[in-house]
């Protein structure tokens, strides 16, 4: 058969690389077609959820930030400093994790979804046009913010003005001053241009960005017993894959935007600057308590014994 | 599926059903056909309402609301009169003014839908009354407005830089050459124009007569400030750079020149609305209508049965400009971005296309695709808002077509024209 | 236009549609400025400016395609239809007006199961904690209107000798058409 698979990114980015490896084992293993579709190519995050959950898409690849407005849960991940930045850490965990592949393969379950596979996309650093060294640099600076309510928490809580725009406005208004700074993954800054209209990339350790992949679930439950398992072996080959891949992937980024704009800075904060975005945490893990519930505090507790299990 | 699709809209669209019929009913076909039936057609609405989502397209019906209450009020005729004392005595000269200011408000505000309301509302009365033929006027308003395209800040551009990762700086310099060259032509075109046309010339206005119209343009000069000012200041975005002009607009004419009462406002929000609707219906029915085609894959499908694998650099950048031109004959130029590009990359990496050219390529045709027939925002927008039919409206595209055409088969031939001030800078 | 108590009905939406296209351009522009002073003066972005315009749009369109519909200004290539005789043209217009109609109905009820889909999947808008089917309402309402717009159109041309591209409109572009 063919099956349709859409993502966030391009095929070239992080989640363009883990379908490619995907469609690859499934078309080696299988008599089936994998057709990638990517970022925009059939509409935005909420159509793409819409189109899997009908039946439409037989995969999709949506980061939990956008899935927020169907699975509350899922903004666990923009609690700061709850996943480590150590990367091994972070595939010990995603590929062992409880929280992960029984908790929360429950809760998309209950929105018709199968999940495949949680992945990282690589540590989330601030571009901005000024230096951050402190909570108080952030002061009175309008930074852009994915339309979550949670992560504009966190942002508020580090002292930022937090200021939802649409993805395509970043790069205009960054270039114009109307926002100082905003935050991604090293790739994306270097794959989306945006280090050009930014000065100081900084890594506070506050947050990785966390992707997941899912099918219809009608679709799977649909099929053999065969077939399920070269789904699923193909998204944890893929995974193995990304892992790999993401290895050194960070360095390797930013090391063409150094080469492409010398006069950036870069800064990884040490444990005292990052003290006070670490104070901040709280309050947004409180936050997401209260938004979510004992649903929500049950995964938090359960992630926090995974990390620790992991953490060797 | 292609074929069938393409039949269908060119049978409605030349029977003179409204315009959104075609596209829609030949979405409608394309649902039925991929998922045996009508159980999916929900997913169309959803399209629909995802092409009339984006925050940018709010940019449109605020500069229309800008611009008409300028229009109906005294603040625009006050700029033109100022224009008119320092060029009427050239011949042409209130064409090419037109083609700078189609230039200069669509780089600006990044949308060309707005920039043919905005210039173009003010504008096409005082060309028609210079002598100018309408065929002519419209034309040279919907042609000159797309040049915003390529002039920075460009939508298009940072699209196709952030889903291609090509620098959008680079891209935004590498527009400006093309851009300018088409401005140039496009004046060019205009005063030769109005040459064999006899368009009279009004007689040259002494100095004090200049001064004094430049004193009674001096309220209204504040909306250039506002617009170019506060975009490249910094401090809007260009969709709140419009919503300021409202304001601003608001209070010249009632406050100030007091040339508008409140019911006229009211009357003018409505026709506004009205504009606003009749062209993002068809935005939201070309969303549908390009989710079919996407969907389907029917771009990959044409692409491989001509062989573009096999072919040279040119030869693929001709395809690239041919196919972009076709698709924003059809659908939103967004839209066409994000669904081709990554269509094309691999064949732009085999065989070594630089990215910006390439990048540079597409916007042109975006540009020259949104102006031209059958389908194109810009015709629609023109429409609606000079209330012409679409005959009259296409009636003079041709001479702008055949320019838009021989820049771009130049540009492939000649990627300096794009390159060099890159060059100059990056390199 | 119509006769009686339908007909005062039929006034009474029109209106309602002015009404509506008219102050939903305008709170969007005061939804922008307001947006633009909270960030300079207060140093507050408003979460909820790119969500309100959104739904503002959403009501401006559904609401402008009925009334577009009732004034003939619904966008259309009219050179070849133009150029044909006029009883050829009125059995032309009825059959446009026809599949109109049938194409806003079916888009009314297709809407109708988007929007119960989107109700059931609890959706909210991130900022403003709205479920996302509230602000889709005003689609099939939109697509209903214009569809009884395009139906009546047809009844008018069975019944009248001219040919009218609406309600309110005979065919053919006037410059001195009342402003609507
Ligand atoms: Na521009
Ligand atoms: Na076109």
């Amino acid at each position: 058969d063919s099956w349709k698979y859409a993502f966030e990114e391009s095929l070239t980015e992080v989640q363009g690389v883990y379908a490619t490896k995907f469609k690859e084992e499934i078309e080696k293993n299988s008599d089936n077609e994998i057709q990638l579709f990517p970022y925009g190519t059939l509409g935005e995050s909420a159509d793409l959820m819409e189109q899997t959950q009908a039946g439409i898409l037989q995969f999709v690849d949506q980061s939990p930030g956008f899935t927020g407005a169907l699975i509350p849960e899922a903004q666990v991940f923009f609690v700061p400093y709850l996943l480590p930045t150590d990367q091994k850490h972070l595939a010990r965990f995603f590929r062992e994790s409880k929280a992960i592949n029984n908790d929360f393969k429950d809760l998309y379950a209950e929105q018709g979804l199968e999940l495949l596979q949680m992945f990282p996309e690589g540590e989330v650093a601030m571009t901005t046009k000024e230096p951050v060294n402190s909570c108080e640099d952030l002061n009175e600076v309008k930074f852009r913010v994915m339309t979550n309510p949670l992560l504009v928490e966190a942002y508020k809580a580090f002292g930022a003005t937090p200021t939802p725009l649409p993805w395509g406005e970043v790069y205009g208004s960054l270039q114009t001053n109307i926002i100082q700074g905003q935050e991604n993954p090293t790739f994306y800054l270097y794959s989306t241009k945006l280090y050009e209209v930014t000065d100081y990339i900084t890594y506070t350790g506050h947050s990785n960005f966390t992707t997941a992949v899912m099918a219809n679930k009608e679709f799977f439950d649909g099929l053999s017993d065969a077939d399920k398992k070269i789904v699923q072996d193909a998204a944890k080959a893929a995974f193995e894959h990304i892992v790999v891949y993401q290895d050194g992937l960070a360095q390797q980024e930013l090391k063409k935007i150094k080469e492409t704009k010398p006069s950036m800075t870069v800064t990884v904060l040490s444990e005292e600057q990052r003290s006070c975005f670490k104070d901040a945490a709280g309050d947004v893990e409180a936050k997401f308590i209260e938004m979510t519930g004992d649903r929500g505090t049950a995964i938090l507790k359960q992630f926090k014994a995974d990390l620790a299990a992991t953490a060797q | 599926m292609a074929i069938k699709i393409t039949a269908i809209m060119i049978v409605l669209l030349l029977a003179g059903l409204p315009m959104m019929i075609p596209l829609l009913l030949a979405a409608f076909y394309g649902f039925y056909e991929l998922f045996n039936g009508f159980s999916k057609m929900d997913f169309m609405v959803q399209q629909m309402l995802a092409g009339i989502r984006p925050a940018s397209l709010i940019a449109v019906p605020m500069f229309i609301l800008a611009a008409e209450i300028m229009t109906r009020g005294q603040s625009a005729n006050r700029l033109i009169d100022m224009v008119m004392k320092f060029i009427g005595h050239v011949r042409g000269g209130l064409a090419v003014s037109t083609a700078t200011a189609c230039t200069l408000f669509g780089a600006v505000s990044g949308s060309t839908q707005a920039t043919v309301v905005a210039v173009g509302s003010p504008l096409r009365p005082r060309m028609l009354k210079a002598g100018y033929k309408d065929s002519f006027v419209l034309a040279l308003i919907i042609n000159a407005s797309d040049i915003a395209f390529l002039i920075p800040p460009s939508i298009g551009m940072i699209i196709y830089g952030v889903i291609s990762s090509t620098s959008i700086s680079e891209l935004f310099i590498a527009g400006v050459g093309p851009g300018l060259l088409l401005m140039v032509l496009f004046s060019a075109y205009s005063m030769i124009y109005a040459t064999i046309k006899k368009v009279p010339t009004e007689p040259k206005a002494t100095w004090s007569e200049r001064l004094d119209a430049a004193r009674k343009a001096i309220w209204p000069l504040g909306f250039p400030v506002i617009i170019i000012g506060g975009i490249y200041g910094g401090i809007f975005s260009p969709t709140e750079a419009a919503a300021a002009c409202v304001f601003y607009a608001l209070v010249l004419e009632i406050a100030v020149f007091r040339s508008l009462k409140l019911i006229d406002i009211y009357q003018i929000a409505k026709s506004t609305g009205l504009i606003t609707a009749v062209v993002f219906i068809l935005v939201g029915a070309g969303a549908a209508f390009s989710w079919v085609i996407s969907f389907a894959q029917i771009p990959q499908e044409i692409l491989g049965a001509i062989g573009i694998t096999e072919m040279g650099p040119k030869a693929v950048l001709g395809v690239i400009s041919v196919s972009f031109f076709i698709g924003c004959m059809f659908v939103d130029p967004i839209v066409v971005i994000l669904v081709l590009v990554p269509i094309f990359a691999p064949v732009v990496d085999a065989v070594g296309l630089d990215p910006v050219l390439v990048g540079t390529i597409i916007t042109l045709q975006v540009a020259i695709g949104s102006a031209t027939p059958p389908f194109g925002c810009d015709i629609f927008t023109a429409i609606a808002v000079f209330k012409r039919p679409y005959a009259d409206v296409v009636r003079g595209i041709l001479p702008f077509t055949i320019i838009l055409a021989a820049v771009s088969v130049a540009l492939i031939f000649f990627p300096q024209i794009a390159l060099f001030a890159r060059d100059l800078a990056f390199r | 236009m119509l006769p009686g108590f339908l007909g005062q009905i039929d006034t009474l939406i029109g209106r309602a549609e002015a009404v509506i296209l008219a102050a939903g351009v305008l709170l969007m522009a005061l939804n922008t400025v307001g947006n633009v002073i909270g960030r300079f003066v207060f140093q507050y972005s408003f979460f909820f400016t790119e969500e309100v315009n959104r739904i503002l749009i959403i009501m401006i369109t559904f609401a402008g395609i009925g009334y577009a519909a009732r004034h003939g200004r619904h966008i259309r290539m009219s050179a070849i239809y133009d150029a044909l005789p006029i009883r050829t043209r009125k059995v032309m217009m009825i059959l446009i007006t026809v599949i109109t109609a049938l194409t806003m109905f079916a888009l009314c009820y297709f809407s109708i199961g988007y929007i119960l889909k989107v109700a059931a999947s609890g959706r909210v808008l991130p900022a403003l904690q709205i479920p996302v089917y509230l602000i889709f309402l005003w689609v099939p309402v939109g697509f209903a209107v214009t569809g009884i717009q395009y139906a009546l159109t047809t009844v008018k041309n069975l019944l009248e000798k001219d040919v009218y591209l609406s309600t309110h409109m005979l065919e053919g572009y006037d410059d001195n058409e009342i402003e609507v």
